[in-house]
């Protein structure tokens, strides 16, 4: 619709963008790489029958561009695109043709759907701390009213080496209990009740397509898809609706076992929830049980937050294979990748939380102080591996204050910001929020 | 330590191009087809990577004097980018004896026994010269056949344009109005209108099978009554400094 290098007008605007290149397209409209005031930023530009079919449009993307981004970990509207008269009529535009000017997206997030059909190479410590930064960043935007409405796995995109995130597409972003705009969602991701039209999307209807997309970025599967849709020939709308929203079944539902996932063609749902702590599966086997039909009941995204930083903090090597594997909390750990047994692990202990002594786990100002929201974004501590003794461990202060650690031996030692302490040695460790001490 | 070598359960999307290889197409026609198609590929492997759920395989037949596989094998649309033989142009308009071929195809076996609704796009510049309602109906005997979308390009005033609204299925009209599959042929008079519409049909309608993008609803629920919600005609733009466009 842009021609590459033509200068754009916009009445709204103090200066003019300068189309760059088509970066991609969608249902609704092109993005373009864009140069504003000498920055690089993106450009979505909608298509004409969309402009004039949703009405509510424009309107939408003023309040969201004013309601401002709810999180870093959206990719939100700057500011709306209108072009003045002159340059529709030079670039031959369309009247009543408009888009948003929006940041652009880092070369370094890649899409979830890249980690659906593995093409991209990411650790089980990554993956759940991108399913945690969409629940953080999910209740963001319901804390300001906000409901999403189209959330599936197109719209996210992942830094495969932190698990940081970025949430694109949010046109259909909406007050909560406002419904001026047309979308609905994406079968397999909506709400049985919106799928049915029995309800409009709502921050409910979210909870329910978010518990879908982290089951797609933990298992690498579709949460309905199982001996059922082993009985649909032909995949079609009638056959999605049949399966999606008049009878859908967990594939790990604990009572209905009609749609288990089929030991061939469902391989990586078999092979990957074990994987997950129960208290993890449970969340899911709420939400797609009672949560099914009873929206309220739907797993919130607080429990989502601390159920996911609870995993994390049971994460261990396994010994024999090298493997992430989630630890049973106490006991004896089988790993799901070489059967090999695994002892409990040192773990450092706050008084209120546990984490397990390995490798790039991290201590949070949370584990220190109950009533911090959790967060992992910004660690106090990291437990890591000497470069040349990888079986030596030790815990790295990552805070600006010095903290004391407690020997074995009776002896105290200063660890300064960005050292670390031995943990062979380790007895306790005195931080500038409270005490961590470990037990073997 | 990786996440396990496991990926996203697929169902295979079979792509059939029906070209019309008729002595009529020669020249400019047929020429700016296998160009509509050759630019059409990379947008294709596009969509193909962006929808991991759908595994595409395309096929195309070529019908003149008679109707034959141009290309027999399913084929992943990343290898096609590199390897499209070039349609030639000679000959009548086995119309008919297409529809058959495809039809055989589209039994089980060799269909698999579950797939996502296969895509269909005929096209032609000129009316069949054979028995093309039999085959049609041969076709359309197919259950697979009857779940596809259906579409067809007229190249040229010269289409039958009956015949092509035959293939797609019942004219839209005000009983059938709101329903997403009623259809018209799409009618391709230049170069790049053709460019355009095969690369419609290739992207956006694949998309719409593989994982409809978002549901548009009004105030009544999604549409059940349609097979495949189709999406929106690309828009349509007049490029008046363009002088490049070969028009029939």
């Amino acid at each position: 619709m842009l021609p590459n290098g033509a200068t754009i007008e916009c009445t709204n605007l103090s200066s003019s963008i300068q189309v760059k290149r088509l970066l991609g397209a969608g249902g609704q409209g092109e993005v373009y790489e864009v140069s504003f005031a000498g920055e690089a930023l993106a450009a979505k530009w909608y298509f004409p029958k969309i402009a004039s079919s949703d009405i509510g449009l424009a309107e939408r993307l003023r309040d969201s561009i004013r309601f401002s981004s709810p999180s870093a970990a959206f990719l939100w509207p700057i500011s709306l695109l209108e072009p003045s008269l002159n340059s529709c009529s030079s670039l031959n535009i369309p009247s009543g043709s408009f888009g948003y000017l929006m940041a652009i997206r880092p070369p370094n997030y890649l899409g979830a759907i890249e980690h659906s059909a593995a093409r991209i190479s990411i650790t089980l410590r990554s993956i759940v701390r991108a399913c945690f930064y969409l629940a953080e960043a999910f209740d963001a935007l319901h804390s300001k009213g906000l409901c999403y409405k189209d959330i599936s796995l197109g719209n996210l995109f992942l830094k495969p080496e932190t698990g940081d995130i970025l949430i694109c597409d949010n046109d259909n972003v909406e007050e909560n209990g406002k419904n001026r705009g047309l979308a609905l969602g994406t079968a397999g991701f909506m709400a049985p009740e919106v799928l049915m039209g029995k309800a409009k999307p709502s921050a409910d209807s979210d909870l329910f397509s978010m518990a879908v997309l982290m089951f797609h970025l933990l298992t690498r599967s579709d949460p309905f898809k199982g001996k059922m849709e082993m009985e649909i020939r032909c995949l079609d709308e009638p056959a999605k609706r049949r399966l999606y929203g008049e009878d859908p079944v967990f594939i790990f539902d604990p009572i209905d076992e009609r749609n288990r996932p089929d030991p061939d063609e469902h391989r990586a749902a078999l092979l990957t929830w074990p994987i997950y702590p129960e208290r993890l599966q449970r969340l899911f086997q709420r939400t797609f049980g009672p949560g099914m039909f009873n929206p309220s009941t739907r797993v919130r995204t607080g429990q989502w937050c601390e159920a996911l930083a609870a995993c994390l903090d049971s994460r261990l090597i396994c010994p024999h294979c090298g493997q992430e594997v989630f630890a049973d909390a106490g006991k004896s750990t089988q790993c799901w990748a070489c059967g090999g047994l695994i002892d409990p692990p040192a773990r450092l202990t706050t008084g209120h939380y546990t984490l397990l002594a390995q490798p790039d786990n991290e201590l949070h100002p949370h584990h220190l102080n109950p009533l911090a929201t959790e967060r992992i974004d910004a660690p106090i501590g990291r437990i890591e591996s000497h470069p040349s003794n990888p079986k030596m461990l030790g815990l790295l202060n990552l805070s600006p204050h010095t903290w004391t650690a407690q020997l074995t031996n009776g002896q105290s030692a200063d660890i300064a910001p960005g050292q670390r302490c031995n943990l062979a040695q380790m007895s306790e460790i005195k931080t500038h929020l409270g005490n961590v001490a470990l037990e073997r | 330590m990786a996440f396990p070598d496991v990926k996203l359960a697929r169902r295979p999307l079979h792509f059939i191009y029906l070209c019309d290889c008729s002595g009529s197409m020669g020249g400019s026609k047929m020429q700016s087809l296998n160009q509509a198609i050759r630019q059409s590929l990379p947008a294709m492997a596009d969509v193909a990577r962006d929808n991991p759920e759908a595994h595409m395989l395309v096929r195309a037949v070529a019908f003149s004097d008679h109707a034959r596989w141009h290309i027999a094998n399913p084929t992943p649309v990343e290898e096609l980018e590199h390897s499209w033989r070039d349609l030639e142009a000679r000959g009548l308009t086995a119309m008919g004896e297409a529809m058959s071929l495809v039809a055989q195809a589209l039994r089980t076996p060799p269909m698999e026994q579950r797939a996502l609704p296969p895509v269909l796009v005929l096209i032609s510049d000129g009316a069949p010269t054979d028995d093309y309602f039999g085959g049609l109906q041969t076709l359309l005997h197919e259950p697979w056949a009857r779940k596809a979308v259906r579409l067809s390009i007229a190249i040229g005033h010269d289409a039958n344009l009956e015949d092509l609204q035959k293939f797609i299925g019942p004219e839209p009209s005000t009983a059938n109005a709101g329903e997403h599959s009623a259809m018209r042929p799409l009618q391709a008079n230049d170069a790049r209108t053709l460019a355009r519409y095969i690369k419609w049909a290739s992207t956006a309608v694949v998309s719409a099978v593989s994982r409809p993008v978002s549901e548009i609803g009004s105030d009544r629920a999604p549409s059940s009554a349609t097979n495949v919600p189709m999406p929106d005609l690309p828009p349509t733009l007049m490029d008046p400094i363009d002088m490049s466009q070969t028009v029939w």
